[in-house]
């Protein structure tokens, strides 16, 4: 090596020292600034839902919990979380079970263009939520049994939400499926289990992870959904994301941050779940 | 008493390819019979066959004198030991062993009985509930040979299920096999490609090859009377001699005459000659053989028991093992000679 090439060797290394520095520097700040950005509209809404003040406006001169007893006292807002909460698993069942099955039959045999139906199953999940609700409110808006219509009803938006929610299951444990290893099914098929009890006692315990998942997902699809339900619902089932929209328009009381609070608790609750499964399922299986 | 196992002129293919083709083969009961053959030989997809995982295009399987060929996994009375054990990774070791006995809705009581029974064969007592996670690989096919025989089928179906394992775990779980198999009297076909594992265990080996069954007969007589050249040359080592010989003088494939005489040598024409290098004698051990050959030391191989000399004759290229110390150099001539019995000659 020449004295020019080491010198110049040497140069690099130390300013390759320096920029480490400024690069971990950077990524430190880059990485605060995404944080901050990410939490700041939870922050202020968690914040703003506890304003004693009657508009959502800063600044905040005094903190209380009245918005949150007015929330649960007022019956328009807990039906509409129960009409959350009673769609999202409708949704949850629904979904899951039609996605699981779909999944394993086309996972186990073989379809006649298999890539098609792949397609056509995933097509919901990228048509907009606009085009979804108006489709089911136009085919099926019509049904009426004795008296019970299905527009407007709890059913109507279960079934919407399920078009986004099923795709997703499917996905899901279409991929989950393929990693469970063929012989270990010959084996029970082997000791005498029939397809069913096979199904049900050696495959789903084995992708138990990816359907817990799968539901959660579903739940938290259906929780979040606003577009479809805002065309499906009638005054008794609005779900909590309509009835927000609707009284933004009257009136910005703190009260709609409570709502967003509850909503998002529900959410991460359910992902947080998901979490401590998945973790548990691993160190169960000594992975 | 009818076969334990009957394969009346079974065949599978996919698409273009014929793993199985018009296989024949009848197994008494408490036979163990080893399908061994080079990869590929159908050895694997025959076994599938027998246990239900395929169906055949052709032919007819009989388990018990009962035909099967229609009939899915669960429905016949056959346990199949996977090359990766297959053991559910979900249950426990005793849930495994359960799983089987619970699918024929035997009572709890004798489920354990039979659980506790089935590991104390295989020396796994104690490890109930360990999950298939926190067992050495060793240790998961004992649990995997444990399931299948709780549930005392009448044919056990083994798929290479030591190629997994280290050379000394090997023949530990094949003497343990070999030992079950004497004393529990299974019938068993054991599929696998490892000529030792074949000739250790089997009461009988059939020879695969392009989903074919070359021969099958006892090991001693697979080894000692190959039907033909190809399980001749597949079983054992052996060194292919390619000659045309005329009017008893033999010459290479060159047509070069080489030094080689025969004491019966076949008609004029190409043939094979072939020979267990164990059983070639060279130097001065070689006078007095019926036949000779005289050859020229290209190099030698010490391995371990004994020198591997590599000789050439002419065209001709064959070797020889000898115990004890190197005795001949590179380069040096030296005459190589075998008795007519040790010999076997194909028409090439
Ligand atoms: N599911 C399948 N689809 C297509 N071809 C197959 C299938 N299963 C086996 N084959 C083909 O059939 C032939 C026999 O395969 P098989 O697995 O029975 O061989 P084998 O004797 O068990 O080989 P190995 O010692 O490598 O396990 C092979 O040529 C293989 O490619
Ligand atoms: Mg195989």
């Amino acid at each position: 090596m020449t004295e020019a090439a080491l010198a110049q060797s040497v140069g690099s290394g130390r300013l390759a020292g320096i920029s480490v520095t400024v690069w971990r520097a950077a990524g430190i700040v880059f990485a605060s600034f995404v944080t901050l950005y990410v939490l700041i509209p939870i922050g202020v809404t968690i914040a703003m839902s506890f304003n004693d003040g009657s508009f959502i406006r800063f600044p905040i001169t005094s903190w209380s919990l009245r918005w949150y007893e007015g929330f649960f006292a007022s019956t328009r807002w807990t039906q509409a979380l129960a009409n959350s909460l009673v769609i999202a698993l409708g949704t949850t069942v629904i979904s899951t079970v039609s996605g699981i099955l779909a999944a394993w039959t086309f996972d186990r045999y073989n379809l006649p263009l298999k890539n098609v139906i792949y397609v056509l199953i995933m097509l919901p999940l990228f048509t907009p939520g606009v085009v979804l609700g108006l489709g089911i409110a136009i085919a099926f808006g019509g049904i009426e049994i004795g008296g019970w219509s299905f527009f407007g009803s709890r059913g109507s938006v279960v079934i919407a939400h399920s078009l986004w929610a099923m795709p997703l299951v499917f996905m899901l444990m279409e991929a989950t499926f393929r990693t469970v290893d063929r012989r270990i099914i010959e084996a029970s098929y082997d000791l005498g289990g029939r397809p069913v009890r096979t199904f049900f006692e050696i495959v789903l315990p084995m992708v138990s992870t990816g359907v817990i998942s799968s539901a959660l997902f579903a739940f938290v699809i259906s929780l979040n959904e606003f577009v479809m339900a805002l065309f499906l619902t009638s005054r008794g089932t609005q779900t909590l994301p309509v009835l927000m929209w609707l009284s933004l328009r009257s009136a910005g009381t703190p009260e709609l941050a409570v709502t967003a609070v509850v909503l998002a608790t529900a959410v991460f609750a359910c992902m947080s779940l998901v979490m401590v499964w998945y973790v548990r399922q691993l160190r169960k299986l000594g992975r | 008493m009818a076969l334990a196992l009957e394969l009346d002129q079974v065949s599978r293919s996919y698409g273009a390819v014929v793993a199985v083709d018009s296989v024949s083969l009848d197994v008494e009961g408490g036979e163990f019979v080893t399908l061994l053959g080079p990869s590929g030989s159908g050895k694997t997809t025959t076994l599938r066959l027998i246990g239900g995982f395929e169906r055949p295009n052709g032919g007819a399987i009989s388990i018990a004198g009962r035909r099967v060929d229609h009939l899915p996994p669960y429905k016949r009375n056959t346990a199949t030991i996977f090359q990766s054990g297959a053991l559910f990774p979900h249950k426990t070791v005793a849930e495994n062993i359960a799983y089987g006995l619970r699918m024929h809705a035997m009572n709890p009581s004798l489920i354990r009985e039979r659980v506790g029974e089935a590991l104390g064969i295989v020396q796994m007592g104690g490890f109930e509930e360990r999950y298939p996670s926190q067992l050495s690989g060793g240790q998961k096919q004992r649990v995997a040979l444990a399931r299948s025989l709780a549930l005392r089928p009448s044919l056990l179906l083994f798929d290479e299920p030591l190629s997994a394992l280290d050379l000394s775990l090997r023949l530990q779980l094949r003497a343990d096999i070999k030992r079950l198999h004497d004393e529990l009297q299974f019938t068993a076909i054991y599929v696998t490609h490892d000529q030792s594992e074949a000739m250790a265990m089997s009461s009988r080996v059939a020879i695969m090859n392009c989903g074919r069954i070359e021969q099958v007969a006892p090991p001693q007589q697979i080894y000692n009377e190959p039907a033909n050249e190809f399980v001749y040359s597949f079983i054992g080592e052996s060194c292919c001699l390619p000659v045309r010989i005329d009017d008893g003088a033999a010459r290479d494939q060159q047509g070069r005459p080489v030094d080689i005489r025969l004491a019966e040598p076949p008609s004029s024409g190409a043939w094979r000659l072939y020979l267990r290098p164990s059983r070639i004698r060279i130097g001065n051990e070689a006078h007095g053989c019926a036949n000779t050959a005289r050859g020229r030391v290209r190099f030698t191989e010490f391995l371990g028991d004994f020198n591997r000399y590599h000789l050439v004759a002419g065209g001709l290229e064959f070797f020889c093992d000898r115990a004890g110390e190197r005795q001949y150099q590179i380069g040096e001539e030296v005459e190589a000679g075998w008795d007519t019995g040790d010999m076997k000659v194909f028409a090439a």
